[in-house]
């Protein structure tokens, strides 16, 4: 493998650095010494099991167990994050830092907000983590993203002020107000909400670490990235082969990523010539490599899928690529489990769920996008045996966790509250931008162009709830109407529990389904048909004929004498009328 | 522009991962192109609109920009059902991708709704030293594949320099069963959403896709 190069980031028209990612040499050099590993770290006569530690998940497990295990961590968490406010509850930061938290501490690659650079940040086209400010992807200019910046960045000021105070009163305090902190503050009411405020962005990739479980994560497994690393660096196989393709293809408004930004800063739709230019490759590209293959090796029932390049892209933007690949590790095992595996099984499961919800809590949205492309209204049996077709929008809200979907502070936001408090943020955050989507005077006029016909001009309205979040340049309009608590939607109310019990419910009713599923995903079945499987097999979900093809399938009425989730839904309910009187 | 008919037809992109479907897309409907573009995360919506002078029908199309990589294929049923049309993209410096390409022209021939305008489209032909699928080298695939009669647009462009791209578009439109639909005879074929066009309607105001990103 190529020495790397250390020199990136020292272009012309770059924002200013601060360190580059950690090289991979670096990291060799640094291993024997510092680590002081022995061998007897790893095995050598290894098989996957032993090597990179039994925890994880490398069997195809069925969803069940799995699901039940998510479930009661996510409980756990959930109960730190309400009722804890004892300071001895603090997350596993180990007393001593583990050595590689030392050999590989650096400086966040991202720049503090100060008084003194704003000017700068205001003058480049780049913002702090080195994304084009005017994008054609998020429909921004420059001006209007300086408009913008140029309150927000007086609002980071004032939090991390706050941070500041509440990082020495839990007797955290730093040495200096530059310093980056790599423990924090037990998990209270009091983090939470400095949390949904926003983390400074450039402690985020330390604090997501930090409550999510990283330094646990990575003292279990000391040594296992390098090993993985090591193992993988000539492995060739078609996971590989996609992820080369999308390596270019992550972020190339960013100029970690893309070499050829520093060049040529203006250009938006370029005509750049690249046949004759050899694409220089930056060291970020190189690290999301590295991470990309090595959690194929260590996933292997995830492998590559698309939209974990924008995960480990923006990890790797906040922290070293060690950390960033355990981060996708604990994302893709506890936050979103399945979501990204081969079958895509937990997009569906989730989608489902969210459907629920906004079945739930959003009624008026239901009744204009609960149809199917006929325009026929779904019941509510068939919710899970026929997602409708919005969903073909909101999956991407789930794979890619909102970036890309949402302008990047924004994202960043959303980031820094679903590593503190889980799942149930995703959920959240989306139904907030449905009922956004929904409260705009646009997306009533995207309905009205149907004239009538609303199984015509779904596209329409896919079109704009494609768009509308990236417009949502202002994260404090996001979070207060999820969170706040006067005025907000109440989607902050939504309890983890209530989630899990519902991905639990759709997840097991899909793999009954599944489990039956007997011929091709595509068969269609003409109404007729239906209604004679759908009354051949009663009106009983667990009746053991039929066959499901596909969550986006038709046919049977699974859900028929279930009463969905009556008790959970009570308490949202009661909440919801409360607000409403 | 005088008195015309108007017409909407769904019409998906399918294809290898890189291919260039979303750079197709963006050429056709905001004349740009980027030479690193994101990859597409499940699906992404767009509209544009084009006019047929002979007939002087505008067509809306629906277009559903799918992402490539295999995996997504179980969603895919859900994207070419009631579609009218689809554009089978493969990169003219991979053969493997026009082999990708020539997969889901049989899935759709399995699986479609019947009827649907079927186009095998070579993208990135400003490549030319790179080539891997000659032009010619489809011919006698598709002479094999339309041996039935059905026919199968095939075509060659380059989303980067423009070339070529609406002109797939035309050559879809012409083939889209716009004389049909508009002289009201619409029978309901099996599959295809009911009623691709809309005669209340003609000479409705295009927006041409102003709400796109």
């Amino acid at each position: 493998m190529a020495p790397e190069d250390k020199t990136e980031g020292s272009g012309s028209g770059r924002p200013p650095t601060v360190g580059g990612a950690h090289t991979l040499a670096a990291n060799y050099l640094l291993t024997p010494k510092s680590h002081q590993r022995t061998d007897s770290s790893y095995s050598r006569n290894y098989s996957l099991l032993d090597i990179y530690g039994t925890e994880s998940p490398l069997e195809e497990g069925t969803a069940l167990p799995e699901r039940g295990l998510d479930a009661s961590i996510m409980k756990e968490l959930d109960r730190l994050d309400f009722h804890d406010t004892d300071n001895s509850l603090t997350l596993d930061e180990p007393e001593i830092a583990s050595p590689i938290t030392i050999a590989f501490d650096r400086k966040s690659q991202i720049q503090p907000i100060s008084p003194d650079n704003i000017d700068g940040l205001l003058k480049s086209p780049y913002d702090r983590y080195g994304f084009k400010k005017a994008s054609a992807h998020h429909s921004t200019t420059k001006e209007e993203y300086n408009e913008w910046f140029k309150e927000y960045s007086q609002y980071s000021l004032r939090r991390k002020k706050k941070w500041l105070l509440l990082m020495k009163s839990n007797g955290l305090g730093l040495d200096n107000d530059n310093a980056i902190p790599t423990r924090f503050p037990p998990k209270s009411d009091k983090v939470k909400k400095m949390i949904r405020r926003g983390i400074p962005a450039e402690w985020r990739g330390n604090a997501w670490f930090f409550y999510a479980g990283g330094n646990e994560k990575l003292n279990k497994h000391v040594g296992v990235y390098d090993r993985i690393v090591k193992d993988t660096a000539e492995v060739q196989n078609k996971d590989t082969e996609v992820i080369e393709r999308d390596l270019n293809r992550t972020f190339p408004d960013n100029i970690y990523f893309n070499d050829m930004l520093g060049a040529d800063p203006g250009s938006s739709s370029t005509t750049i010539n690249t046949d004759s230019l050899p694409t220089a490759e930056t060291g970020m590209i190189k690290c999301l490599r590295r991470v990309l293959v090595a959690f194929a090796h260590y996933q292997p029932q995830i492998g590559y899928c698309q939209s974990l390049n924008f995960l480990a892209g923006l990890l790797l933007l906040f922290m070293e690529e060690e950390k960033a690949f355990w981060m996708l590790v604990i994302l893709t095992e506890r936050i979103i489990p399945k979501v990204h595996s081969a079958n895509l099984e937990g997009v569906h499961t989730d989608q489902g769920v969210l459907m629920l919800c906004v079945k739930e809590y959003i009624p008026q949205l239901w009744s204009i996008l609960g149809k199917t492309f006929e325009g026929e209204t779904l019941s509510e049996d068939k919710i899970l045996t026929r997602l409708p077709p919005v969903t073909l929008v909101t999956s991407s809200w789930f794979m890619s966790l909102f970036v890309g979907i949402l302008p990047i502070e924004t994202a960043l936001r959303v980031w820094d509250i679903l590593w503190y408090e889980g799942s149930k943020t995703i959920f959240r955050i989306s139904l907030t931008i449905c009922k956004m989507c929904l409260d705009n005077p646009e997306f009533q006029k995207a309905r009205g162009t149907s004239g009538g016909g609303a199984e015509m001009d779904q596209i329409e309205l896919f079109q704009f709830m494609q768009n509308f979040p990236k417009i949502i340049l202002d994260p404090n309009f996001l979070v207060d109407n999820c969170f706040k608590k006067i005025g907000g939607y109440g989607f902050g109310s939504l309890p983890q529990d209530e989630i899990n019990n519902c991905r639990e419910f759709v997840s097991k009713q899909r793999s009954k389904l599944n489990s039956k599923k007997t011929s091709s995903l595509a068969t269609e079945l003409t109404d007729e048909e239906r209604k004679t499987l759908i009354s051949s097999s009663g009106s009983s979900y667990n009746d053991e004929d039929g066959s499901i093809h596909d969550v986006y399938g038709f046919h049977r009425s699974i859900m028929s004498g279930v009463v969905w989730n009556k008790n959970m839904s009570n308490k949202m309910k009661k909440k919801f009328s409360k607000r409403l009187k | 522009m005088s008195q015309g008919n108007f017409a909407q037809f769904k019409l998906v992109l399918l294809g290898e991962s890189a291919v260039g479907k979303s750079s197709i897309v963006h050429r056709f409907v905001k004349n740009t192109f980027d030479d690193m573009r994101e990859s597409t995360i499940g699906a992404a919506f767009l509209t544009q609109s084009i006019t047929l002078p002979e007939s002087k029908t505008t067509i809306k199309f629906e277009i559903w920009d799918t992402a490539g990589q295999e995996r997504y294929k179980s969603l895919a049923p859900m994207y070419y059902r009631n579609a009218n049309a689809a554009l089978c993209v493969y990169d003219i410096t991979s053969k493997a991708s026009l082999i990708k390409a020539q997969d889901w022209i049989k899935e759709l021939k399995k699986q479609a709704p019947e009827g649907i305008v079927i186009s095998l489209v070579g993208n990135k032909s400003d490549l030319t030293e790179n080539r891997e699928v000659e032009e010619g080298e489809v011919d006698e695939y598709i002479r094999q594949m339309t041996e039935d009669g059905s026919v199968i647009i095939t075509s060659e462009c380059s989303a980067k320099t423009g070339d070529g791209v609406l002109d797939i578009f035309n050559k879809i439109g012409r083939a889209l069963p716009v004389e049909e639909a508009v002289g009201g005879n619409r029978s309901r074929q099996a599959g295809r959403r009911p009623g691709g066009v809309d005669l209340g309607r003609t000479n409705r105001q295009q927006t041409q896709s102003s709400s796109c990103c």
